[in-house]
């Protein structure tokens, strides 16, 4: 009881902590500096989140629930996955807290980026489906009018506001024929039926699956990386999907397998677009796309080394992807955008970051020593034992993003050296970031079994709970 | 009753010293790098040095006890690194006939390049670089050789592979350099699916990566356990692995233009070592190869046509790197059609005595060119050469068809570059195209403006 008390407590401080500092950033107006407010308000959060993921290992593994249910979802809900998820996304906002470019601070964004932080955590606390459209709305809002009042993105605004407007019409519809009707409960009809498809396309559109994947492309390179990141590495898509469709398998078999199948489609095609892009932003988007997609393959299989594989992959490439879009936005604000269709020679001119980033590299790409190793061991056997073509999809598309991210670090940093001495170094809040996030990659690689545990837990609790659901509803509330 | 712990016993303290001491020296100058401040040159030689020097004498001395033993494995479980249902990564170093060996002329080798690296890089730019991928080469290699399981000899084989595509990348702002490390770590990849996809039908197969389930008995006497049609799925996948790292047609286009790199990385990787890293993958899967005949017979023919072909295309180089280059190939050629024919230790010693020349050989090369120039300045021109070749009794016609094909290196490249990669990249970049056209209809105007804003970073 005591444990279950403390988690929820800690979900409500990692979701308001970001929230407070958005305020005392309005509030005090540039009179305190808005980098502190902004480390200390996900700082908290990153204590809090990781406090919630303690309680859940002490009160082995159960879940805690909060408020009125519906359809087996919770306003708050925290169990293995919440568990997992909130501390990651601490860390992603933290890294870009401290790698942000000063000049970021000096503009409204910083408050974006908190009151983003609060939505996407309120987002990972609850398996309500009302709940969860609703912050689906609220959260494409804030984004998009972001991405409009950056400077050159109102045609990503556009691109981003069709795909995002049609996404939450299927969220909201969807959502509501399956809380009338849901499919997993004997006796539904095609009001349920229909309400799966529904949801299965929000979250293909919203989760950049093909064939609605083309607003991928255009935020990593219209909008600010901070944005782009924010946006697409907590993977609310994937979330929203292990919560109406994963965790109710049985009910929506034929949604999960359109899902799978196009999610191994992307991860593979995405990875070999990476190949060919002519600028970074967009290499680093492709592999987004890629990464990301490999989650929800991974997550609509049928064993638990698939399962685990996914939540690893979950992990494993965002935060490695993060610290790559972070030394691509540190370059960048050196020295402009860059372009990858030629050698740039920026290695004498930031040989640190250029360390950083084939780091982040081999962290993407299954090096051995790194979480992504352990993590595409895990989900190549589980998707090969699940469908041979799976599991060749998924080779495909490690093949191809080695191949993306090993020509991006040699078109970036390779080419004739302009200058003689590094003329950018590492400032120490960057280095802290780029440390930190090498650390937990090259950490958890090294010594897998803590986290890899956490993580079958979490896999047995959700495929348990596809069974589960096909008989009754889950509790529902906690008092 | 429990497993005997692995520091209880003297041999599998030596065995595991051998992995630990390049990793300690990966360790001991990577974090100073990282951090901004790199050790001293001297420092630096001396840790890579004290480690691979280290690793060589401990695998001398477990060479030494393990012919005291009769050739007996003695294999050391080090735990598994995580589980999950039936599938699980342990680790296991094996030290027998093949791998103490193997270990024994690599550390050596690296140990000797070290050495000579020091003086040769001194104050280059990327002098504490060189002997990070040093170090990360010889972790990899070691743990290549010792691992007891397919899941360590694939992370060894990982290692073997970035070190070595950035070894022949180390003078990035080369173009040619940039070009021949892209070229050799997309070969590495698309052939490591194959060691890959061979890990993963052992699990299946097996239910684990030990090789112990694999195949039984000492090496070169093992016996397969699985199954004819496992086997020959593994032994293909495993051919396949080897011809990228070993330079096997038609995989072969990367290796005279790995010489893009520094000579002593040269000599160590592509003259001696990760030249040779196939050979050792097949070595280990010896009797998994003696149970599928059709593969074994594939590798002879695969190996002695590459073996002919840098034989004829090795003939009319004119750079001493490129006649190294594909002389190495000829070998790796023959050593592997020698696998496929079920020798075990006649290939053992040709990859060993093979490796120990072209070092040599390599390492030699700048200086053997200063030798001739100054010669050819003392003589007045050019000292000559021996007149005499065996394809002098072929008739004319036929030397000049070869000739010419020897100067297209065997078309062997031009037919890969126009029947898979030019098409694949024509693919991807059309479908590129479409998607920034399609983005471009949806966005009602230009989506092309990301290059010209927001290096400032705007926050969301």
């Amino acid at each position: 009881m005591v444990v279950e008390t403390v988690s929820l407590a800690a979900v409500a401080v990692c979701t308001a902590a970001p929230l407070v500092g958005a305020v005392t950033l309005r509030l005090t107006e540039r009179r305190i500096d808005p980098r502190l407010v902004a480390s200390a308000a996900v700082g908290i959060s990153l204590v809090a989140s990781l406090v919630a993921a303690a309680c859940w290992h002490l009160g082995s593994g159960r879940p805690t629930t909060f408020g009125p249910g519906l359809t087996g979802g919770s306003v708050v809900l925290v169990d293995g996955l919440t568990a997992i998820l909130l501390p990651y996304v601490a860390v992603v906002d933290m890294a870009i807290v401290l790698v942000a470019p000063r000049r970021a601070f000096a503009s409204p964004g910083v408050r974006r980026l908190l009151a983003g932080a609060a939505i996407t955590f309120a987002t990972l606390s609850t398996s309500h489906p009302v709940a969860l459209t609703i912050l689906w709305g609220v959260s494409i809002l804030a984004t998009w009018t972001t991405i409009r009042s950056t400077a050159g993105g109102r045609t990503t605004a556009r691109v981003y506001g069709l795909a995002m407007a049609a996404a939450l019409a299927c969220m909201i519809s969807g959502t509501t024929l399956l809380v009338a009707d849901p499919p997993w409960l004997t006796g539904s009809g095609t009001t349920g039926a229909t309400g799966g498809w529904l949801v299965a396309i929000a979250v293909m559109i919203r989760k950049g699956l093909v064939p609605f994947h083309s607003w991928y492309h255009t935020l990593f390179s219209g909008a600010s990386l901070a944005t782009a990141l924010v946006v697409t590495m907590p993977q609310v898509a994937t979330y929203t999907a292990v919560r109406l469709l994963v965790g109710h398998a049985d009910g929506v078999p034929d949604e999960l397998l359109v899902l799978s199948n196009a999610a191994l489609m992307t991860a593979a095609y995405g990875a070999a677009l990476a190949v060919v892009q002519r600028d970074a932003r967009g290499l680093v988007g492709m592999l987004a796309m890629s990464q990301s997609a490999m989650v929800l393959a991974g997550l609509a299989g049928t064993v638990p080394t698939e399962l685990c594989g996914a939540l690893a992959v979950w992990v494993s490439s965002g935060l490695a992807l993060t610290g790559i879009g972070l030394v691509v936005w540190a370059l960048e604000s050196r020295g402009g955008a860059i372009s990858i269709e030629t050698l740039q020679g920026r290695f004498a001119d930031a040989p640190a970051l250029a360390a950083f980033f084939l780091l982040f590299g081999l962290a993407t790409l299954g090096f051995p020593g790194t979480l992504s190793f352990v993590a595409d061991d895990l989900i190549i056997s589980g998707s090969l034992d699940d469908h041979l073509h799976a599991g060749l999809f998924v080779i495909a598309a490690t093949v191809f993003a080695g191949i993306a991210v090993m020509r991006g670090w040699f078109h970036v940093f390779g080419g004739r050296v302009t200058v003689d001495a590094p003329r950018h170094a590492l400032l120490p809040r960057e280095r802290v970031a780029f440390t930190a996030l090498v650390i937990i990659l090259f950490g958890l690689g090294l010594w897998p079994g803590p986290f890899v545990r956490s993580l079958e837990k979490v896999a047995t609790s959700l495929l348990a709970s596809r069974h589960h659901h096909a008989a009754a509803p889950l509790p529902e509330s906690h008092p | 009753m429990t497993p005997p712990r692995p520091f209880d016993d003297p041999l599998s303290v030596l065995v595991i010293c051998q992995l630990v001491a390049p990793v300690v020296a990966l360790a001991s100058i990577g974090l100073p790098a990282l951090l901004g401040r790199p050790l001293s040159e001297r420092t630096t030689t001396r840790v890579v040095g004290s480690a691979f020097a280290t690793s060589f004498v401990a695998a001398l001395v477990t060479l030494v006890m393990i012919i005291n033993r009769g050739f007996a494995a003695h294999v050391v479980h080090l735990g598994s690194m995580f589980a999950v249902g039936h599938h699980a990564a342990t680790i296991e170093l094996v030290a027998d006939g093949l791998s103490v060996p193997y270990v024994c002329f690599s550390t050596g080798l690296c140990a000797l390049v070290n050495a000579f690296a020091g003086k040769y890089l001194h104050r280059e730019p990327g002098f504490a670089r060189f002997f990070i991928l040093l170090a990360l080469f010889g972790t990899g290699m070691n743990l290549m050789v010792l691992a007891g399981s397919i899941d360590a000899l694939f992370a060894g084989w990982e290692f073997l592979g970035i070190s070595s595509a950035l070894l022949i990348g180390f003078f990035h702002e080369r173009r040619n350099a940039v070009d021949a490390a892209m070229r050799a770590f997309c070969t590495y990849r698309v052939c490591d699916v194959g060691l890959l996809a061979a890990s993963v039908v052992i699990h299946q197969a097996t239910g684990s990566g030990d090789f112990a389930a694999l195949f039984a008995g000492t090496w070169p006497e093992a016996t397969c356990l699985v199954p004819g049609t496992t086997a020959l799925t593994v032994s293909l996948l495993l051919v396949f692995a080897a011809l990228g790292k070993s330079g096997q047609v038609p995989f072969s286009g990367w290796l005279p233009r790995a010489m893009e790199g520094p000579t002593p990385s040269s000599a160590i990787f592509y003259g001696a070592l990760s030249i040779h890293a196939g050979a050792y993958v097949l070595l280990r899967c010896e009797s998994v190869l003696d149970a599928a005949p059709a593969a074994a017979w594939l590798l002879v023919a695969i190996g002695g046509g590459t073996a002919l072909h840098a034989a004829i295309v090795g003939s009319v180089q004119t750079d001493l790197k490129s006649m190294l280059a594909y002389a190495s190939m000829t070998q790796a050629g023959i050593i592997l059609a020698e696998i496929g024919l079920g020798l075990r230790v006649v290939p053992l010693v040709h990859v060993i005595s093979h490796a120990i020349l072209r070092s040599l050989q390599i390492l030699r090369s700048p200086s053997a060119m200063h030798d001739r120039h100054e010669l050819a300045a003392a003589l007045g021109g050019h000292p000559g050469s021996s007149d005499w070749s065996l394809v002098r009794l072929l008739p004319r016609r036929v030397s000049r068809s070869l000739y010419h094909i020897a100067l297209e290196r065997g078309f062997e490249e031009a037919v890969v570059t126009r029947l898979v990669v030019l098409p694949l990249m024509a693919m991807l970049k059309a479908a590129d195209g479409l998607e920034r056209r399609w983005t471009t209809l949806l966005g009602g105007g230009s989506t092309e403006g990301r290059m010209r804003h927001d290096s400032s970073g705007g926050m969301p």
